[in-house]
């Protein structure tokens, strides 16, 4: 299990959304950790819980193997992958000054920028389903842009207006 | 710490996916800690490196606020907290599943979300598109891994390449 997770942490290139195709064949078909309904619940839960999305591996681990088997697939999800980044972090501080590094950086930024673009589309299609939740999203959208009040208080107040309108 | 304090609380705070328009907020927006290029640059760098998106990005920003100890404890800031709420969510699913209004709680807020990050992407693109090579490559990046779907790491690689090769640094003056 620890390797399953291991190999999907190295595909969580650019948003963690693109892994979870394959995510699913490993725990779903392959490994039949849990089943398909299960898994989209989890994920549903694993969004709406403080921390990354992909602690959905603690979800399917608990199934699997109790406390212990959450550990592991967390453990094996976010550590290997998480050393690769602050080694390569720390390096780039040191080429920021050459300027190959510095136009890699001026080139890799407008990819980055598209890929959350994309990562709000991928997101707004499955959040988005009808009038109420659209109206939802721009009022939101509208109150962080005149800083009404902090993120998470348009988040809560958004919550509770779903949970009256029945969203 | 206060670095440690801080991404805590945005970790905690930052429900329902796009916490990078969070993290954004309370480091760029509120405490003025870094610039928005700078977030950029560790936001892309959190994109492109294998591993999840957000613990990828505490450690970029953590190292660049505090160095390696900065980095490990951002990262723990964001992971542990979700993992304690996951595992005692994951207990109550498999004992007797959820509610209802529990899910019609969830759909208002992940919609909300989905607003904010709409406004945080247009904060943080202002300084990156300010030519037309980067505006090309921004949405062609986006139409492929958006509305065609196509395989991302594929797709990064190709977009990433063609940027290189289009930003590349002209002959020695």
């Amino acid at each position: 299990m620890a390797w399953t997770f291991l190999w999907l942490s190295l595909l969580c290139v650019g948003g963690g959304v693109g892994v979870i195709p394959e995510m699913q064949r490993q725990v779903v078909l392959n490994h039949q950790w849990v089943t398909a309904r299960e898994f989209v619940d989890g994920y549903t839960l694993a969004q709406l819980t403080p921390g990354p999305n992909m602690l959905i591996a603690a979800f399917v681990g608990y199934r699997a193997h109790g406390v212990p088997g959450a550990l592991l697939a967390t453990v094996a999800m976010f550590l290997p992958t998480s050393v690769v980044t602050v080694v390569v972090a720390d390096r780039w501080q040191r080429w920021r000054g050459h300027r190959w590094a510095a136009a890699v950086e001026r080139a890799l930024a407008p990819v980055g920028m598209g890929l959350m673009a994309a990562g709000v589309y991928t997101l707004a299609e499955s959040a988005l389903h009808d009038t109420l939740t659209t109206a939802l999203a721009l009022i939101a959208a509208l109150a962080l842009a005149v800083r009404w009040g902090p993120p998470m208080l348009v988040v809560i107040v958004a919550g509770l207006a779903g949970w009256l309108l029945g969203a | 710490m206060q670095l440690t304090r801080v991404f805590t609380w945005t970790g905690i705070l930052s429900i329902g996916g796009g916490r990078a328009a969070f993290f954004y907020e309370a480091l760029v927006v509120r405490r003025r800690w870094l610039r928005t290029e700078e977030f950029v640059q560790d936001y892309t760098l959190a994109q492109l490196l294998p591993g999840p998106n957000v613990s990828n990005l505490a450690i970029t920003l953590g190292h660049r606020l505090r160095g390696f100890p900065g980095a490990g404890w951002a990262l723990l800031a964001v992971i542990v907290p979700g993992l304690a709420a996951l595992l005692v969510l994951a207990t109550i699913y498999f004992g007797r599943g959820l509610a209802p209004a529990t899910v019609s709680l969830m759909h208002g807020m992940s919609a909300a979300v989905v607003g904010l990050l709409l406004v945080t992407s247009i904060r943080l693109m202002r300084p990156v598109l300010v030519n037309a090579r980067a505006v090309v490559i921004a949405v062609g990046t986006f139409a492929a891994v958006g509305p065609l779907r196509l395989n991302t790491a594929l797709v990064l690689l190709a977009s990433a390449a063609l940027s290189v090769w289009l930003h590349r640094p002209g002959p020695r003056a």
